[in-house]
């Protein structure tokens, strides 16, 4: 299927091209389909593992380079492609739901680090955010910088609780990531 | 694949929706993207949108542009824009025709690309995902999007994921933005200095002579000192002169009653029996799961106790039609009375037996195992049995037992054992033998379940088999009598004198050489005396509902260990835990109510889950798997002591 275009046959589908863009991107990837009118190349990365695939959709002005690799059939097999759009809109409000659920973790106007502290509390603890400070169990707080001392409040068990599981969890932090 | 109308750009706010609409539409038409006709259909009908296209390849890779971005709908990818920022949402809708816009959803900034982002990320502060976000054309670079379903069957299992997503499976649960900088993995190599490698084939082989004591290893690496004691939680052994012979008869009978076939998958298994007749049983089916479709019912109410008018399944079909007739049958009064005694009797060893297990599930099981086996003859043998004063006694046993608090599982005998009402009714008398038998079933290792089914089994070929049914009694000699006895002095210590009795009867009856009816009278006659001669009659209530587990149904958790469980003396505010109903079965006194504790947290309690308005699900497992969990229980004052298990 040659493409009337600038790009001539190289864009064909099912091309393996080899791309850098401008931003400094490098990646490989099959060609499914190349749109002259908006200029859109897509790709498929990967290698083809069932109907799930890695698909990049990219301008084609910001392709500073790239080299064909080889020609394979098309990817896309047609008689399998179909849609079902009751499933996508399910798709989209599941997925709009998780993504608010999990929009109330992640502290507003807080570091990555607090972010950090508040995730590894969050797996065995119940903790929220009340503006930048991490509320556990509803009664004990840890605000900025989020170290043991900055444990406040509730009844010294679940203190102490707090606390130590906030050592702990700083302590794999750090020995996990010390660049970040 | 639905035909609907398409809602999803709703939000476009430069007036593509509608002709996103036509798009969408024109993609769902056309399911082979190359075909000329249904092409042209669907661009005429988005209008003017392609004019300039007639078809051809332009408008083909059009078509696969557009379908590959509805595709995209719903999914999480990352956006590039001009500058190298990246935002990361859920693709909601691209532009119109000319201009490639893109739409996102919840999104979030990852990567800055502009000047000012290049400090670390570490320390700058995050925002909030913008609920809409919408990137023009120009600016846009690149999408990327992971893990797409781009044909049919992926999009079907990928709904099929969305909607398992949304049981809040562990990972789901455990999962967070935070990706943790994992260890390198490296290869596993066994150790140079481990010559000896246990060969992983047969590594459960010869389990009994590993050369390996766990609690010697225990205690030599920790010091922990294992205080268990055998005698603690079972009746002592005589090791009397009978011991050996007892022991003798008691493993030939086991072994008997283990060689026996079965109906029963489950027991089928266990005895190394395999099952010919079905093979489309999946493993499910064949390894694991409960038996079910018969005899729910029956155990949690007595007032449900309906056996012959119940509606069976399965397995259990059979029995309910074997045991309605076999309640017509004993109607009929079929059973002569010598049988009668003797099958009361070990009945009656049944209901010891028994009442150390008390599941249903098992019930079913080897009622479908035994029931089948069991002729009209000697159901209605064991049933005119019933008649007799053993049953009496066995519904004696019951009130005690539904008297006092139980765990779980007594609590379900109690109900099985039909509250307090001692029947005479044969109707009953069936109906409180296979209940019986429900409980002895599941205990599987222990083997006086097996064995206390044999009566019933073995009934059917006469005589000595009553015999056996005594003899099964002592198997257990040491197992069978001790568990029951164990039983009766866990449960009450006020009946334990009459089962007592009774339980020791059989074994001196079994050690002399043969077990005979007569020996049983005795031990019978030894229950006659402390009957209790007010107990009220069970009826059966054939309108009574059949239980069937709904899919709600809270399973009470296995018992904790008592070291989890602590009251807080002064426990000042209440630890906001979730709210999760927890059905500790080791409460008897508490009556049988799930223990909830923090009611005064917020009002949105969820029987099952405690959902935080701005928290993860928390599934119930984790809280009882946490060890140091500090327990609130608001129901009860702080200084109740926790005396463990009441009987």
């Amino acid at each position: 299927m040659a493409m009337d275009s600038s790009y001539g046959d190289e864009f064909a589908v099912g091309c393996f091209l080899s791309i850098k863009t401008t931003l400094g991107d490098e990646f490989e990837g099959q060609i499914i389909t190349f749109d002259k009118l908006s200029n859109i190349l897509v790709l498929q990365e990967g290698s083809k593992t069932g109907p799930r695939r890695n698909i990049r959709l990219l301008k084609a002005n910001y392709i500073k380079d790239f080299t064909l690799l080889g020609q394979a059939e098309d990817p896309l097999d047609h008689k399998k492609c179909y849609l079902d759009l009751a499933s996508l809109q399910a798709r989209e409000e599941a997925a709009i739901r998780q993504a608010e659920l999990e929009a109330v973790r992640i502290g507003v106007g807080v570091t990555s680090e607090a972010q950090s502290v508040f995730d590894a509390l969050s797996k065995t603890l119940p903790v929220h955010w009340d503006k930048t400070v991490i509320v556990v169990m509803n009664e004990v707080r840890v605000s900025s910088p989020y170290l043991p001392e900055n444990v406040i409040g509730g009844t010294p068990a679940a203190n102490d609780r707090v606390k130590k599981v906030l050592e702990f969890e700083r302590k794999r932090l750090h020995a996990r990531g010390p660049s970040q | 694949m639905s035909l609907q109308q398409v809602v999803a750009p709703r939000s476009s706010s430069n007036g593509f929706g509608r002709r996103r609409v036509e798009r969408e539409m024109g993609t769902r038409l056309d399911s082979k993207p190359q075909s000329g006709k249904p092409n042209t259909i669907s661009f005429t009908n988005a209008g003017a949108l392609n004019g300039g296209e007639v078809g051809g390849s332009e408008s083909l890779s059009r078509d696969r542009l557009i379908y590959l971005t509805t595709c995209l709908i719903g999914h999480r990818v990352e956006v590039q824009v001009k500058n190298g920022t990246i935002f990361s949402g859920i693709f909601h809708a691209t532009g119109a025709e000319k201009d490639f816009g893109v739409i996102l959803k919840m999104a979030r900034l990852i990567k800055d690309g502009s000047f000012r982002g290049q400090k670390s990320l570490f320390d700058s502060t995050s925002k909030p995902p913008s609920k809409t976000l919408i990137i023009p054309a120009k600016e846009l670079v690149q999408i990327i999007a992971k893990g797409v379903p781009l044909s049919g069957d992926g999009l079907a299992n990928g709904l099929q994921l969305e909607k398992r997503q949304d049981i809040m499976i562990d990972t789901l649960i455990s999962q967070s933005h935070y990706v943790e900088v994992e260890r390198e993995l490296e290869r596993w190599t066994p150790d140079e200095d481990d010559p000896q490698l246990p060969e992983l084939e047969n590594i459960f082989d010869g389990t009994w002579n590993r050369n390996w004591d766990q609690f010697e290893t225990n205690e030599a690496l920790f010091g922990v000192k294992s205080t268990f004691d055998e005698e603690l939680y079972t009746t002592k052994l005589e090791k009397g002169p009978q011991m050996r012979d007892l022991e003798k008869e008691a493993s030939r009978i086991a072994r008997e009653i283990e060689g026996e076939e079965t109906q029963d998958l489950h027991l089928a298994e266990e005895r190394g029996f395999s099952f010919h007749e079905d093979f489309d049983i999946d493993e499910e089916t064949r390894f694991s799961s409960v038996f079910r479709g018969l005899d729910d019912s029956g155990y949690e109410e007595s007032e449900e106790m309906t056996f012959g008018s119940r509606n069976t399944e399965g397995f259990g079909g059979s029995s309910g039609s074997v045991i309605s007739r076999s309640f017509s049958d004993v109607a009929r009064g079929k059973s002569n009375d010598g049988a009668q005694v003797s099958s009361s009797s070990s009945s009656m060893d049944d209901t010891q037996s028994s009442q150390s297990n008390a599941s249903k599930d098992l019930y079913r099981s080897s009622s479908s195992d035994h029931t089948k086996q069991l002729t009209s003859d000697s159901v209605s043998k064991s049933l005119s049995a019933l008649n007799g004063e053993s049953r009496l006694s066995e519904n004696q046993f019951r009130e005690r037992h539904g008297g006092k608090g139980y765990p779980t599982e007594s609590a379900e005998w109690k109900t099985l054992l039909v509250g307090e009402e001692a029947h005479t009714s044969k109707s009953e008398d069936l109906q409180s033998s296979v209940n019986m038998k429900k409980a002895v079933s599941d205990k599987g290792g222990l083997s006086s379940s097996a064995t206390a089914f044999a009566p019933s089994s073995v009934s059917s070929k006469g005589h000595e088999n009553t015999i056996l049914g005594e003899s099964s009694d002592s198997t257990g000699s040491g197992k069978l009598s001790g568990a029951t006895q164990a039983v009766n002095s866990r449960g009450r210590p006020g009946s334990s004198t009459s089962s007592t009795s009774e339980c020791v009867g059989a074994p001196s009856a079994s050690a002399g050489l043969g077990l005979s009816p007569s020996s049983s009278m005795g031990s019978l006659s030894s229950e006659k005396s402390s009957l209790n001669p007010n107990a009220k009659e069970f009826k059966l209530n054939p309108n009574a509902k059949s239980f069937t587990p709904s899919q709600t149904t809270l399973r009470p958790p296995s018992p904790v260990s008592e070291g989890s469980f602590y009251f807080p003396a002064n426990m000042s505010a209440v630890p906001h835990m979730h709210g999760v109903p927890v059905g500790i079965g080791i409460a008897p006194s508490f009556g049988h109510q799930p223990v909830i504790y923090n009611p005064q947290a917020t009002p949105m309690q969820a029987p099952q889950a405690y959902v935080q308005p701005n928290g993860p699900l928390y599934g119930q497992q984790m809280i009882l798997g946490h060890p140091r969990q500090v327990l609130y229980m608001p129901n009860y004052p702080p200084e109740m002591p926790y005396k463990g298990r009441e009987f």
